[in-house]
């Protein structure tokens, strides 16, 4: 097939995103064999950064912690706002406008003001009411970090449907499948494409987040990111770059591995109405 | 230091001040209940726990457990894994990157959080003891208490040491490229006039109003912790209108990239930040520190127990275990600040450690040194802080 | 079962963990802060904050958080978009998932990380600067960092996912049939993206625009760490009363008025897209046509047809869905 200019230069500037994207990354891989005291001073070569990891559990549990915390605030967005972006999607109607009135407000809030909120309310669920649920870190981590999270899914998973025809829906209903069947069945492969970048980016938003993070963490479960930014006070070490090293080839391993086994799943709506109809 | 440093702003004794502040606490404490009660759940913001602050510890044995809440890397990790090796708590760290991250914890959890040891900096420590915070240490408990420098305890936050023990301090100065600013600068006065020449647009500042605004008041020979209001609008008006567009970042760890990285020409910085940046620089004799006149700051980093600490037999065990000679090395070798122990700088001549000026000052400079104090003019600072960015950002 | 049945559990989440405790906070901003120690108390309630935090410095800051948000979201709309829809349409299939997964992989180092891997290379003596002077592209060192370009390229890079993502999901669902079927009707590919793709992708491409634009406005860490003091955002007020001030109640209040402020923003910005594009959209309509007479029977057809078909029957809902 004869490729257009203009498919060319589509191509090359999807891979020049991705240098982009990746340029920052490629220094920390570096800065992970740096044997300095600084991450940013380069040295020498060496594995003293992997090495030191060892001798600090503090860094493993605060990467264990957000990774934990990260998967499960996604999930819990994913649920929520797969569900609220079909609803407002396919029963349109009034409420719609509220809802996104406060999908807004929530993506609106600056961090720090949900953090302050959250700590005094997540205590009082803890303590006073003895719900001691939210005594627990994680669980208090995956609520701070869910909430913008939810409107985004809900936002992407709305974007998706909406619009796009509710006839394989209306057909399915009417070869009387329970609307469960044509719920699990086809809308939510319809709106699948945007439940899983609704999932990536939640668990993305989550991992990075610092303010509300540091309000809400309690004893033994210090995130990530909230070690990241304290430890700027000695200087960021070279381990810093190091453990981050692990976590990029882990993640590119574990895609790997899921892009091998998605192969052969259908990824566009296209297959899924093929999938749909027999074919 | 004087008395009226303290910020109990009431001329007395420091042992009267300490009781008119206990007092004061309760009473504020009952006031805040009053209000409390009218807001309803409100009260798990501001109450505090108003539990008693007397010690816990008796010197009974070790808890099996200790959990630390304090800046991110800030020890040594040798002298964390020998305290559980020889003593048997097991350590868990915890991390937050600011003071008042910690004192919203503390408080909103009512001396519940599971932290035994907190690291609060001395101005924080006499609002934390207000709000029932922290509770007061056995000193029994804690005799390598001996190996401290007198000259860092009794500070004026807390002046018997009842709360808390000096962990690390260090001061403010600046750090400028002797290639771009040929001339010697060596006082507060010198960073001003070289930031709107030489350095102009090169040129960073800590993100913090009081070092800010401090800049301004110790190149004028005002008390930094000023509440007049006509010295509050003077700093105002040069910070804002004559220094501000000359700022290029407010970053309170320039010694962490913009050192080594030679981003900056001139930048305002912590003592210990600017050592690892100039030792890590690939061309460290471009960088000359300042050691700034007339005065500077001092601040402080403490051990303390929070109140509620479910393990404060082990607390005091792992802040006297610190305290040994040999503890106290490891850490200053690891974070690049002074722990406040006694001798230590020949200690840590010997071992040949580099740099040492920027770690250890002479005592005419130590006494140029001022603490810093939150009190009636925070806002104010944090208003010009915040139109000083503006400014800059225009 | 009410039609909002699905929305409940998430509108249950958020009234619980969002609404209620921030509610709190909305009430801390009509008291006042009592003493030095203390941060809010509600005993005397008044619009004084409101008054207090509408300064000029609120103002001032406010046009450069607003010059960066729009600015920052321009710029990843135009970089995002072609990426987006050449992983929806011109990637293999098959790789498509691992695209989208590796759009988000950078972003899985921490946040000050990555920053710090962006001041390596543009520093002074970074890898950038050696690189550029080593070709002989400039003289001097290159001089980047803590400039307002600083500042855009620290936000078009962390905020750029969240462009991507919805759009590519908006263009993905755009189906190649209906492409097709463009193209065979005489329009040319750049007629088949201007007139079909980019009208359907359009419910995406708002999406993507709200989830730059809005939490950037409230951001104050991403503009600062490249751009320093030209990244100033006024999300950096508000914290600074709620943390170093330990002022609450003008916290609140601030947090309140940036609120209102991003929405009006928001609905303002709206109207503008909506009149300026007001012929384009009528020139849609004639080009789609009239829906067609022959609207597809329910049982949809069997085969790759079936696609085909779905896609113009949801073309013509276009302008409704512009209409309202």
């Amino acid at each position: 097939m004869k490729r257009s200019w203009s498919d060319v230069a589509l191509s090359v500037w999807g891979v020049l995103v991705f240098l982009f994207l990746f340029a920052p990354i490629i220094v920390i891989i570096v800065s992970a064999f740096n044997t300095g005291r600084l991450l940013v001073a380069w040295d020498g070569f060496g594995f003293d950064g992997f090495i030191a990891l060892l001798a600090k559990p503090a860094i493993r549990d605060a990467v264990w912690v957000s990774v934990q915390t990260g998967a499960i605030a996604a999930l819990v967005a994913t649920v929520l706002g797969t569900l609220a972006g079909i609803a407002m999607a396919r029963h349109p109607g009034k409420w719609v406008f509220w809802f996104i009135g406060l999908l807004l407000l929530v993506s609106v809030t600056p961090e720090i003001v949900d953090a302050v909120a959250l700590l005094p309310w997540l205590v009082f669920l803890g303590q006073d009411l003895g719900l001691a649920l939210f005594s627990d870190g994680v669980v208090r981590l995956v609520v701070g970090h869910s909430l913008f999270a939810t409107a985004v899914v809900s936002y992407i998973v709305r974007a998706r449907l909406v619009g796009l025809d509710a006839q394989l829906e209306e057909a399915s209903s009417d070869l009387y499948a329970k609307p469960l069947t044509t719920f699990r069945r086809v809308t939510l492969p319809l709106a699948m494409p945007a439940v899983l970048a609704g999932f990536l980016l939640s668990f993305t938003l989550s991992l990075d987040n610092t303010v509300i993070a540091a309000f809400v963490q309690v004893s033994g479960t210090t995130p990530w990111p909230v070690y990241v930014l304290s430890a700027l006070r000695s200087g960021l070490r070279p381990e810093i770059a190091s453990v981050s090293t692990i976590m990029l080839v882990l993640t590119l391993v574990a895609l790997g591995l899921v892009a091998f086994v998605l192969r052969r799943a259908g990824d566009s709506a296209t297959q899924i109405a093929r999938t749909m109809t027999g074919n | 230091m004087t008395h009226t440093r303290t910020p109990v702003r009431i001329l007395a004794s420091e042992s009267a001040a300490k009781v008119i502040r206990s007092e004061l606490s309760r009473r504020r404490f009952l006031s805040f209940a009053a209000a409390a009660s009218a807001t309803g759940l409100l009260a798990a913001c501001s109450t505090g726990g108003g539990t008693s602050s007397a010690p816990q510890a008796v010197g009974a044995e070790l808890e099996d457990a200790l959990s630390i809440y304090t800046w991110g890397d800030y020890d040594n990790p040798d002298v964390l894994t020998a305290f559980t090796d020889e003593l048997g708590p097991t350590i868990t760290l915890d991390s937050f990157g600011s003071n008042e991250e910690l004192i919203s914890k503390l408080v909103a959890a009512k001396g519940t959080s599971g932290y035994d040891i907190v690291v609060p900096t001395g101005v924080f420590i006499p609002q934390m003891i207000e709000n029932g915070l922290l509770q007061q240490l056995n000193l029994d408990l804690i005799p390598n208490l001996e190996f401290m420098d007198p000259a860092f305890l009794g500070r004026a936050w807390d002046p018997d040491n009842a709360y808390s023990i000096c962990k690390a301090w260090g001061t403010t100065g600046f750090v400028y490229d002797k290639t771009v600013i040929t001339r010697e600068l060596t006082s507060w006065a010198d960073f001003l006039d070289a930031a709107q020449n030489e350095a102009s647009g090169k040129t960073s500042v800590l993100d913090d109003p009081g070092d800010l605004t401090g800049m301004y008041f110790w190149a004028n020979g005002i008390d930094w912790n000023t509440t007049d209001a006509g010295d509050l609008a003077a700093a105002e008006d040069f910070l804002v209108n004559t220094l501000a567009p000359n700022i290029s970042a407010f970053d309170s760890y320039p010694g962490g990239a913009a050192i080594p990285q030679g981003t900056h020409v001139l930048m305002q910085s912590w003592n210990g930040d600017a050592r690892i940046g100039i030792l890590e620089s690939p061309d460290p004799d471009r960088w000359q520190w300042v050691f700034p006149g007339p005065e500077t700051e001092i601040w402080m980093d403490n051990w303390a127990i929070a109140t509620g600490a479910p393990n404060p037999e082990a607390a005091h065990a792992f802040i006297d275990y610190v305290l040994t000679p040999e503890n106290q090395l490891l850490q200053l070798d690891y974070i690049g600040y002074h722990t406040g122990a006694k001798g230590i700088e020949a200690a840590a001549a010997e071992a040949e450690l580099p740099m040492l000026d920027l770690v250890f000052f002479t005592p005419e400079q130590i006494a140029t040194m001022r603490e810093g104090e939150v009190n009636d003019a925070q806002q104010a600072r944090v208003d010009i802080w915040n139109k000083t960015k503006a400014a800059a950002g225009a | 079962m009410p039609r909002f049945a699905l929305a409940i559990p998430a509108w249950a989440w958020l009234v619980t963990f969002f609404v209620a405790p921030v509610a709190m906070v909305v009430w801390f901003s009509f008291g006042y802060k009592p003493g030095i120690f203390g941060t809010h108390a509600n005993d005397v309630l008044s619009f004084d904050r409101y008054l207090e935090a509408l300064s000029p410095t609120f103002f001032t800051t406010f046009l450069n958080t607003l010059w960066i948000g729009l600015a920052g979201t321009a710029l990843c709309l135009v970089i995002g978009l072609p990426v987006a829809y050449w992983m929806a349409v011109k990637a293999p299939p098959s790789r498509r998932g691992l695209l989208l997964a590796l759009v988000m992989v950078p972003f899985w180092t921490n946040f000050l990380v990555r920053t710090i891997g962006w001041q390596v290379i543009l520093a002074p003596e970074g890898w950038l600067s050696t690189l550029l002077q080593g070709v002989g592209v400039i003289d001097g060192p290159l001089d980047i960092l803590y400039t307002r370009t600083a500042v855009l390229i620290g936000v078009v890079y962390n905020y750029l996912p969240l462009m991507i993502l919805p759009l590519y999901v908006a263009f993905d669902r755009v189906g190649n049939p209906l492409r097709e079927a463009s193209k065979d009707l005489g329009a040319g590919k750049w007629r088949t993206f201007a007139r079909v793709t980019l009208p359907l992708a359009r419910p995406g491409v708002i999406a993507g625009v709200l989830l730059v634009f809005i939490p950037l406005m409230g951001d104050y860490i991403t503009a600062t760490v490249l751009g320093g003091a030209k990244g100033n955002m006024v999300g950096q007020l508000v914290a600074s009363q709620f943390q170093t001030a330990q002022n609450w109640a003008l916290g609140s209040a601030m947090a309140v008025l940036l609120i209102l402020v991003i929405m009006v923003t928001v609905a303002l910005g709206a109207l503008v897209v909506w009149l300026a594009t007001l012929p384009f959209r009528s020139r849609n309509r004639l080009v789609l046509g009239e829906p067609p007479s022959t609207r597809a029977a329910p049982a949809a057809p069997s085969g790759a047809d079936s696609a085909a078909d779905t896609a113009p029957a949801a073309a013509d809902r276009v302008p409704e869905e512009v209409a309202s």
